[in-house]
């Protein structure tokens, strides 16, 4: 279980990006975080796994501070602690076999990893990712001669690797078609189902909240504004709706997808 | 100009300009070329006519007081009619400004072009005349510049030599004169006659006297070959003689005999020698034998032309191992973390900026200086320039990765040195490898000029043999030269589209 105590980042220009955070993400839960484009949720999902060192606050997995990992420590807490980006982030150069092995780093001594070496049970552990996640032919192609679904593929099988517990999703499906959203998504459910893994991920288009989410928060300016459930999210009054989005912003029919 | 598509100004234009005397404008302008635009409130334009009538007054005083090049006075007054031009047409378009006429801007433009041109043309010293007609003198040394295959020839030679002795002066009894005994058991002889007699000499207030007229026969040579006379005088040294201008050569008959007539060369025996010098007269027919072979010059342009590219490779490397520390210092999203970084990468992107500026030529003059003349000055220059040209482009390349990556190995629990390997240097080697590719091939090219000044290979003997005006030589290198940059420049081609 993910605990957040009273979570606050102000960023170094003074930008304050989350304000005193409180929310828990239950074992096994699909928890979806809304809110417009600059709410905190990219800062949110990088503190949790210190990609953002937090201002003030806490964090805690299964009891354990992650907030005040070092070193050795953050590696670990990390390592078990999935991620994929609404950009990739593959190293588009390098094969898509090498962008999955990557994942496999935190289990890695840095000596092997100076001459490209990997054990071969994690060759084995990266084409197996790969075939779960549907591109055993395309083992030795170079990461941009995908296309932008099948390289969020990668990115999913990149997490794989790491043997997660929970995976953070930055809005993996901002940069895809409806239809390439739907495939990732269900992939990450299955992995919710199936694998017992956490999944923590934003995004912002509420028919896929309603589909996917099991725990739902929004976020406003840094400010926890919403806390609940998809059914939560079907039954939500336009005002509570207007409290996350602004006063600006039209609710169209439940259902389709909208911007 | 700056109340145009503004109604804000439009509306002020109109409002201002009744107040704006024509005749004040014209007769500022008259005086002070722009003063009239100023007055009626076209700032920018009257300031650019100010200061174009300035440059072409100072220019056209420049032109008639330099001693740079020879100025035509048709071209003076041409030069100083398009001036007067400039000057009416500025008044009449003050005039036309403060009546808020619409005035055609382009017969100033015009002047000012007229006015420019004929002065480039002779401050060049543009001469179309000679461009034509003395072409001509520079064909043959064209043709065989472009043309140079005879020099790359050459055929191995064999050498039938025989001498004969000849004395100077006459000693007084007759038989004491060089007996001639100059032939060998292959057959082949010469001799001359008479065996002793004057040599020529230069007596001051008389002129050139002439040496005894000699006659040489010989035989046993190959027929109808050319025979050449060289001279032996009495410590050793050979020259080949002239008479009438030319080299002494005959061409031997079918049974490979020969006979031929000059006069003793002109020598100056010193005034030590005593009695009779023994002078040798020698026959000599050149062979050629065998089949042919590359010339002396092409194997030496081919050893410069591989001390060329070994100096590119050189100077690229040790450019590539000093531009890389640069580049990290260069790279301003690596260096702007706090203001004392941030000062270093502004102190290295200035210090990169100023080097490159320097072209290799200055550098390996510098060089030459430092080190002396040779391949290694050549190096110096190329390898300065490269670090400042690397370091810039490398430094680019660090500036432009894709963060993602970055934060995605990151996340993974990867330590620092494994998101270096795995995320940064994979982005950046493509293209270093291009741009140290593109700069090896910039500096094969370089080196070849960076000789003329000294800087070792290709250029050095490239340069010798245009001084020795040995043009064909000369084609060959410069052949070489096309030859090796345009394999560099499709095989680096090649290689950055693999890269890039």
């Amino acid at each position: 279980m993910l605990k957040v105590e009273h979570l606050t980042k102000v960023y170094d220009d003074g930008t304050v990006a989350l304000e005193d955070l409180s929310f828990e993400v239950p074992e096994n839960a699909f928890m979806i975080v809304i809110g417009l484009s600059g709410s905190g949720k990219s800062t949110l999902l990088r503190c949790i796994n210190r990609l953002i060192d937090p201002t003030e606050g806490r964090i805690l997995w299964n009891g354990e501070d992650i907030t005040a990992a070092k070193g050795q420590d953050l590696r670990v807490v990390r390592r078990k602690i999935g991620m994929i980006f609404q950009q990739f982030n593959l190293v588009r150069r390098s094969t898509v076999l090498t962008n999955v092995l990557s994942g496999r780093l935190g289990y890695t001594s840095p000596t092997w990893s100076l001459i490209n070496h990997f054990s071969p049970a994690d060759q084995e552990r990266a084409r197996a990712a790969l075939a779960r996640v549907g591109l055993t032919e395309k083992v030795n192609n170079r990461a941009d001669a995908l296309s932008g679904g099948q390289q969020q593929r990668v990115g999913i099988a990149r997490a794989l690797m790491q043997e997660p517990e929970m995976i953070l999703a930055d809005e993996p499906v901002a940069s895809l078609d409806p239809v390439l959203a739907h495939s990732i998504l269900g992939q990450l459910e299955q992995l919710n189902k199936e694998d017992k893994i956490t999944v923590v991920c934003s995004l912002h288009y509420l028919d896929l909240v309603q589909r996917y989410a099991t725990h739902v928060i929004g976020l406003r300016d840094g400010h926890l504004v919403f806390e609940g459930t998809n059914r939560d999210i079907l039954n939500m009054t336009d005002e509570r709706f207007k409290d996350i989005y602004g006063q600006e912003a039209e609710r169209t029919a439940a259902g389709s997808i909208t911007g | 100009m700056s109340n145009q598509n503004n109604s804000y100004g439009a509306n002020r234009r109109k409002v201002e300009t009744p107040h704006r005397s024509p005749v004040i404008a014209g007769v500022l302008s008259a005086i002070l070329p722009g003063a009239g635009q100023i007055y009626t409130g076209q700032i920018a334009r009257g300031i650019g006519f100010m200061l174009l009538a300035a440059s072409m007054v100072g220019l056209l005083l420049w032109a008639r007081t330099t001693h740079e090049f020879e100025i035509f006075q048709g071209i003076l007054i041409v030069m100083l009619v398009a001036l007067v031009l400039f000057w009416l047409w500025q008044i009449v378009s003050a005039v036309w400004g403060a009546t808020n006429r619409k005035f055609a801007s382009s017969w100033g433009l015009i002047l000012v072009l007229i006015f420019t041109y004929f002065l480039g043309w002779q401050a060049t010293e543009v001469n179309l005349r000679k461009f034509f007609t003395e072409f001509s003198d520079t064909f043959t040394i064209f043709t065989r510049v472009m043309w140079p295959w005879e020099a790359a020839i050459e055929r191995p030679e064999e050498l039938t030599t025989i001498k004969s002795p000849w004395g100077n002066p006459c000693p007084e009894i007759l038989s004491e004169a060089p007996e001639q005994t100059g032939s060998e058991s292959s057959g082949v002889w010469v001799m001359v006659d008479p065996p002793c007699g004057e040599l020529g000499s230069y007596v001051v207030g008389e002129g050139l006297k002439e040496g005894t007229m000699l006659t040489v026969r010989g035989g046993g040579f190959d027929p109808n070959d050319t025979v050449e006379i060289w001279w032996e005088d009495p410590i050793g040294q050979e020259f080949q003689p002239r008479y009438q201008g030319d080299t002494v050569s005959t061409t031997t008959d079918s049974q490979g005999n020969f006979e031929i007539a000059f006069s003793a060369p002109q020598y100056q025996t010193p005034a030590t020698a005593v009695g009779m010098q023994v002078h040798k007269v020698e026959a000599r027919q050149v062979k050629s034998v065998g089949a042919p072979i590359l010339s002396e010059t092409v194997s030496l342009a081919f050893g410069r032309m591989l001390i060329t590219i070994f100096q590119a490779l050189m100077a690229t490397t040790f450019g590539i191992v000093l531009a890389l520390p640069f580049s990290f210092l260069a790279a301003r999203n690596l260096m702007s973390g706090n203001p004392f970084t941030l000062a270093i990468y502004y102190g290295i992107r200035f210090i990169l900026n100023v080097t490159r500026s320097i072209e290799p030529i200055i550098w390996a003059v510098i060089a030459t200086v430092w080190v002396g003349l040779g391949p290694f000055a050549g190096v110096i220059a190329l390898t300065i320039h490269t670090i400042a040209a690397l370091g810039k482009l490398y430094s680019e390349a660090i500036e432009s990765i894709d963060p993602g990556p970055i934060e995605a190995i990151t996340a993974t629990g990867a330590n620092w040195l494994q998101v270096i390997i795995y995320a940064i240097i994979p982005q950046v080697i493509p293209p270093f490898l291009s741009f140290t590719i593109y700069r090896w091939d910039i500096n094969v090219r370089m080196s070849t000029i960076i000789g003329f000044v000294g800087g070792g290979g290709i250029g050095q003997i490239l340069f010798q043999w245009i001084n020795q005006t040995r043009w064909s030589s000369a084609g060959i290198a410069v052949w070489m030269i096309a030859f090796t940059v345009s394999v560099m420049d499709y095989a680096s081609s090649e290689l950055r589209k693999r890269f890039v």
